[in-house]
């Protein structure tokens, strides 16, 4: 099916405003971390390092759904079972097929307004559309995977995820590809719409081989008494750039943006995390931890921003780094933005190395350090492990990190 | 008698460029338990964490012997390989790490073999039950959130799991309650051999009517002063360390 006029028309804008926007210098106080052109946001369209064959997708536990965007080009979803009016689909194929929930809500939270939004909206070739009607329960896992197989330069891939009023969902996109003989450029777009009293948990998994540069941007809208949770572990990929923001728009919300990474070799990640509080007496919670060893190098930038007219703020940001050698380095920004009062807000950023006591007590059971150390780092980030709220998924990202740090 | 599973020989540790250790000489036959008393600051527990190879601990001279074998320049793990164990005053607490993952890694290590998971969880259950701990201990973190008396009986929990040929236990009976410190002292108790070596290190002889001692070693100023039967014990109690001169007035 053809794509509707709208949808083109939004391509069609989103081209010019890629256009017409200025470069990135990297100067910009957004980007003086992570170099704008290590993720290609303009110039001519990268090319494909060439094919190195099929791709080894994990057996992952049972989902409701999967869908497969190999290179992200777009396939049919193989549906195992979902609740009566529960859709699930190819974006593509949702714009004609599903076009008056599309319609109002794609691009809504992650526009073209910039450049990164601006590339990603042009040039988005798949992705997954998850619709969940009021007070239905669709909280076995949705899963999409993504996979860059070296045919394409450019894999660009959209989610859209809209919770309607009391109803439950739980969304897994998950980035994988072999290690590849150069680069692949990934851009991501990730909107997520959670009605009053619904919940959704989102996980991103970020798990590339060599080559894959990705810049990823989600955005979360919490209504009245939502709950929502973005979940983000970054394990894989040369340069990845990861900006999760938690958008609050109605009373009593609860949402977490969770995040785990663990870097080595010359790997370069960014998380930029945001919650802003745009309404009253909602809670927040921003808690990233990350491992980092060889000549890795990680930036965590945080902001919790209350506008005015947003009383009743519960609001946190936490994040710990571990560095395992010299040589590695972590950036932690922890920031705050508030202009109303009467609000709780705490905001923590700290960089450290292994306790060496914790390493003696270990060793002295007789663990040799490695052993000892990829113990640490286990335990270290299990802390955000814990807030996954499914057991089976918390077990899956458990065993993905522990086969990272093998 | 028993050849001598630790044998230490003008042993001489500094922390922190500070001389603790002052020539240091101790030998204990396999199989046998050895109290080491002392005032406080008289060198005890630096003695527990250069036997463990704590990197903050610098042996500046001397030697430490384990079964016949130099272990003063190896790595703590390579000497608890060898059968090596301290029970800790002050067990870490790990965050993140579970009980049941730490003590497969260690037991693993200490065979040099990967230990099945069935046999694994019977002899954890096995070590569970002597020192009266129940299941779901597994799951919990090391040492996180563990009362005083936990700590201490995990310590001797795992030194029963691990089953060392050795091992130090480094006030073990500090902070411990009657009923903890009974259920630490039958399990030290049923470990008891011929091939296990203990030393207790203690400020109080209240463990020693529990464990009982074969030797008791009495440490001043980082020397040993003195060697008896478990009467030096009783003496001490009843008179301190006061014969034992002048750097017993600064500690007391």
């Amino acid at each position: 099916m053809a794509s509707p006029a709208w949808a083109d028309e939004a391509r069609e804008t989103a081209r010019a405003t890629l256009a017409d926007l200025p470069a990135l210098t990297g100067r910009e106080e957004d980007w003086r971390f992570t170099r704008p052109r290590d993720l290609m946001l303009e110039g001519p369209e990268p090319e494909a390092p060439g094919a190195v064959g099929d791709v080894d997708v994990p057996e992952a536990g049972q989902r409701a759904v999967r869908l497969h965007l190999a290179d992200g080009a777009p396939s049919e979803p193989a549906i195992t079972e979902l609740p009566d009016g529960v859709v699930v689909g190819e974006l593509g194929s949702a714009l004609a097929e599903h076009e008056p929930l599309v319609r109002d809500r794609l691009l809504k939270l992650v526009g073209a307004g910039d450049k990164p939004g601006a590339l990603n909206a042009a040039l988005w070739s798949g992705g997954t559309f998850v619709y969940v009607p009021a007070g239905v329960d669709a909280t076995l896992p949705t899963e999409t995977v993504t996979t860059a197989t070296g045919a394409a330069g450019r894999v660009a891939t959209r989610t859209l995820v809209v919770v309607e009023e009391g109803a439950r969902a739980t969304v897994v996109d998950r980035y994988l590809s072999p290690d590849l003989p150069g680069r692949v450029h990934a851009s991501t777009a990730v909107e997520l719409f959670v009605a009053p009293n619904a919940e959704l948990e989102h996980l991103a998994i970020v798990d590339w081989g060599a080559g894959v540069h990705h810049q990823m941007v989600l955005r979360a809208q919490v209504d009245r008494d939502a709950r929502a949770r973005s979940v983000v572990v970054t394990l894989g990929g040369d340069v990845v750039r990861v900006e999760p923001t938690m958008q609050i728009v109605g009373a009593g919300a609860d949402a977490r943006a969770l995040g785990l990474f663990f870097a080595g070799g010359q790997q370069h990640f960014e998380h930029r995390v945001v919650s802003r509080h745009e309404a009253p007496n909602a809670y927040s919670n921003l808690l990233y931890k990350g491992a980092l060893q060889d000549q890795a190098r990680t930036v965590f930038y945080g902001n919790l921003i209350v506008p005015p007219g947003s009383p009743g703020t519960d609001a946190y940001q936490t994040n710990r780094n571990l560095v395992l050698n010299e040589g590695a380095r972590a950036d932690t920004i922890p920031f705050l933005e508030i202009e109303t009062a009467e609000v709780k807000c705490s905001h923590a950023g700290a960089v450290g190395r292994v306790d060496d006591e914790h390493l003696f007590y270990l060793k002295s059971r007789g663990v040799p350090e490695a052993e000892a150390k990829r113990l640490i780092v286990l335990g270290f980030l299990q802390e955000v492990l814990e807030h996954v709220r499914l057991e089976e998924l918390r077990h899956e990202l458990e065993a993905a990190v522990e086969r990272k740090l093998t | 008698m028993a050849e001598p599973i630790l044998k230490i020989h003008d042993l001489q540790v500094a922390v922190d460029d500070t001389p603790i250790l002052r020539g240091l000489d101790l030998e204990i036959p396999q199989g046998e338990v050895h109290a080491l008393m002392g005032p406080n600051g008289s060198g005890k527990s630096t003695l527990a964490y250069a036997i463990a190879g704590h990197p903050r601990y610098d042996i500046t001279g001397g030697t430490i012997e384990f079964e016949g074998e130099d272990v003063t320049e190896m790595e703590p793990d390579e000497r608890a390989a060898l059968g090596l164990f301290l029970a800790m005053q002050y067990p870490v607490e790990v965050p993140g790490v579970s009980v049941m993952n730490f003590l497969r890694a260690s037991l693993t290590a200490v065979r040099g073999e990967e230990v099945k998971p069935r046999e694994f969880i019977k002899e954890f259950d096995e070590a569970s039950e002597l020192l009266k701990f129940d299941r779901s201990f597994a799951d919990r973190y090391l040492n996180e959130g563990f009362s005083g008396g936990e700590k201490k009986r995990h310590e001797i929990m795992q030194m029963a799991l691990l089953k060392p040929k050795f091992a130090v236990l480094d006030e073990t009976d500090s902070g411990l309650d009657v009923d903890a410190l009974k259920v630490v002292s039958e399990g030290v108790n049923s470990l008891r051999g011929p091939g296990l070596g203990v030393l207790i290190i203690t400020h109080y002889t209240r463990i020693l009517r529990y464990i009982q001692p074969d030797v008791v070693h009495v440490m001043i100023d980082g020397k040993v002063a003195q060697t008896g039967g478990p009467e030096l014990a009783e003496q001490l109690e009843e008179r301190g360390y006061a014969e034992f001169g002048p750097a017993e007035a600064a500690t007391a």
